[in-house]
């Protein structure tokens, strides 16, 4: 899987390229929009790891253009300003995420899977914490290996908790995710699902834990 | 000396004055005028009564001169009308002819005096006023005298003198008054562009550097004051404007280098090194980051007009921090109101407050227990811990910045609680801190509601 990653720092350029190969993709660094707008229109690439200062002109400029193209290529801000007028520009210009600088390399390459796994851009290999793996292809979740039978609000509620590792899903996300937006859903109907299969995955000795936030959401975590 | 507040009463007063004082003038000239002229008419009539008669004087054969008044004139100069009067006089000054009961001149009569004179005598309680022509008859030179009495003067003329106040002196006052009236107005026109001008300027502020005040219509008088006010403000935004890119430049000076340090260490062949590193350098960017919040707040100004959700901005910070919580074996819950509440403030700085307290709590908390985020409907968000509490001496020193309670302790900069005191100053909230029974904290941030 080819990634395009655009950063005017040579050493930060090398070192991210570097990273990502060791993760098993297939890297190209380029230091200027105006390249990085031609490589564009000829090359496919997975995904769009970009810096916003760039040596001639600023990377939202050519996010734009990107998204003017109708180009609908994952793209991964890196921002070393952080500063919240950076945040709301880079977003609505159609960044999908962003990472401000410093980060962790470990970080860039869970958010970035996190997008290539997003419905659309295939990723096909199956998410996993500790014992437990979910493969995104047949929605097929497994202990041990050991495929396990599921229901199907279960088994979404898993997929969802599985895509967003490491991050609070919230209760309306929940919500959208097993009913859509229409509907009338019963107030305490997500937390029933919830219960229901936290209480499946310890029965089959899942290492995992599904924690409820109270108010805020869930989060699913290797066990302690 | 009288200061005045406005250019519309400085208008007025002076103006006031002058009117009266132009009132007080105008109806003198007009007055001196008046009399002037009808003194001319008096003058002229009682010439021409002299001169007529003298054609009524003529010179017997013995040399001796007669008067023969015709009827009409004998009656205007009788005794029992008064109110004409004549004589004529001969060059020993001696009275020839008289109207006067007394055969008496009616003004002395002086050898050297020109052919017309106009004079004025007081005879008894009343003054006569005339002229006196000097004429040659049969070679003797009489000086012929005609006079009014002005106690008997004519109704009409004594008429016009006494009502001029009444019928004309009064129209310059009003005259005068519609003249004020149209000043004020023009004046009230000419300053129109300069209160459209300090309408714009309301709106200056540091939220809105980019207006300037319009120079088209305003007064040519005025325009320099407005120019040097938009120049001003020029250099203003300017300043503001290189005080925010120093922040972003000094951000990203500094942020690329330890991402690079980052990148490096995570891709180091000996993992535990890179571990321990890892964390020196985490903490590194945990300061800079918020060096650079402190700078970036110290420029920064709240747009009056922006508003939050208090209750989806504390959820966004929960879910934010629920994860570091949980791996220190630690929880985090949101409780309180449900529906959105609207407070003023921009998302990001109160976001940035509440996830510092945040952070601050889940430090402290003992590890087992929850910290909890409590939103109140009237716009406060508290932060609740089970740590140890603030004691009474430190709750000021708290809030200052690079203050620890414990410095050998890692993961805290000290500057997390004087960030929230900023944001909190920036939006006019206020800061409580309590103690919780039987251990623990509450700081509650109250900002400024908005009614939906």
């Amino acid at each position: 899987m080819r990634l395009l990653v655009v950063e005017d720092n040579e050493e930060l350029a090398e070192l991210l390229a570097k990273g990502l190969r060791t993760a098993g993709y297939q890297v190209d660094v380029l230091s200027t929009v105006e390249e990085a707008t031609s490589v564009l229109l000829t090359t496919f690439y997975a995904a769009l790891i970009l810096d916003l200062g760039l040596p001639d002109g600023d990377g939202l400029a050519l996010l734009r253009e990107i998204r003017h193209r109708n180009n609908p290529i994952p793209v991964l801000v890196l921002t070393a300003r952080g500063g919240l007028h950076d945040r709301v520009h880079g977003l609505r210009s159609g960044a999908d995420d962003y990472l401000v600088k410093p980060f962790a390399l470990e970080e860039l390459i869970a958010r970035l899977e996190a997008q290539l796994r997003r419905p659309g851009h295939l990723l096909g290999s199956a998410l996993r914490i500790a014992n437990l793996e979910f493969d995104t292809r047949n929605r097929q979740a497994s202990i041990d290996d050991q495929p396990q039978l599921l229901s199907a609000r279960e088994t979404a509620v898993l997929e969802l908790l599985m895509r967003s590792k490491g991050r609070v899903v919230s209760k309306k996300q929940v919500e959208d995710h097993i009913f859509g937006h229409s509907g009338e859903v019963a107030s305490n109907a997500i937390e029933v699902y919830v219960h229901r299969l936290r209480k499946q995955l310890s029965e089959r000795g899942a290492k995992v834990q599904v924690h409820t936030i109270r108010g805020v959401g869930y989060l699913i975590a290797e066990e302690k | 000396m009288i200061r005045f507040q406005s250019i519309i009463s400085r208008i007025v007063i002076l103006h006031v004055v002058a009117v009266v004082i132009a009132s007080i003038f105008m109806s003198l000239a007009l007055s001196w005028l008046l009399s002037y002229a009808t003194n001319n008419i008096h003058n002229e009539a009682m010439q021409e009564q002299a001169v007529t008669v003298g054609q009524h004087l003529s010179a017997r054969p013995d040399g001796r001169l007669e008067l023969n008044l015709p009827l009409d004139l004998l009656g205007l100069y009788s005794q029992a009308y008064g109110r004409y009067l004549y004589a004529v006089i001969d060059d020993q000054g001696r009275v020839l002819f008289s109207s006067l009961a007394d055969h008496a001149a009616l003004f002395p009569v002086d050898a050297r005096s020109s052919d017309v004179e106009f004079l004025q005598q007081r005879r008894g309680d009343a003054t006569v006023s005339g002229a006196s022509i000097k004429k040659t008859v049969g070679g003797q030179t009489v000086w012929i005298q005609t006079g009014e009495n002005l106690a008997n003067r004519d109704v009409l003329i004594d008429d016009i003198v006494a009502d001029f106040y009444k019928n004309v002196g009064w129209i310059t006052l009003p005259i005068l008054l519609v003249l004020l009236i149209a000043d004020i107005a023009i004046f009230r026109r000419a300053l129109r562009p300069l209160w459209q001008a300090s309408e714009i300027a309301r709106d200056i502020g540091p939220t809105r550097t980019d207006l300037r005040l319009p120079t088209e219509e305003i007064p040519r008088e005025v325009r320099p004051l407005v120019s040097a006010i938009n120049l001003a403000l020029d250099r203003l935004e300017e300043g503001f404007r290189i005080q925010r890119d120093f922040t972003a430049d000094a951000a990203h000076e500094l942020r690329t280098p330890l991402s690079i340090l980052r990148t490096r260490l995570d891709t180091l062949e000996d993992k535990q090194i890179g571990q321990a590193l890892r964390k020196d350098v985490d903490g590194m960017a945990h300061i800079i980051s918020q060096l650079l919040d402190i700078a970036e707040l110290d420029s920064f100004v709240v747009d009056p007009d922006e508003k939050a959700d208090l209750r989806s901005v504390t959820a966004e910070v929960a879910e934010f921090v629920a994860p570091l919580a949980l791996t220190q074996g630690k929880d985090v819950a949101l409780l309180g109101e449900t529906e959105p509440v609207w407070v003023k403030g921009n998302p990001e700085m109160l976001s940035r407050a509440i996830r510092n307290l945040a952070e601050n709590a889940i430090n402290h908390t003992a590890p087992g227990t929850t910290v909890e985020f409590f939103i109140d409907e009237n716009g406060t968000v508290s932060v609740l811990d089970r740590g140890p509490g603030v004691a009474e001496h430190e709750r000021n020193l708290i809030f200052q910045r690079f203050w620890r309670r414990d410095r050998r302790k890692a993961g805290s900069t000290g500057l997390g609680l004087s960030i929230v005191q900023r944001i909190a100053e920036l939006h006019s909230a206020t800061i409580t801190l309590e103690n919780r029974r039987p251990a623990g904290a509450r700081f509650s941030l109250k900002f400024i509601p908005l009614r939906p």
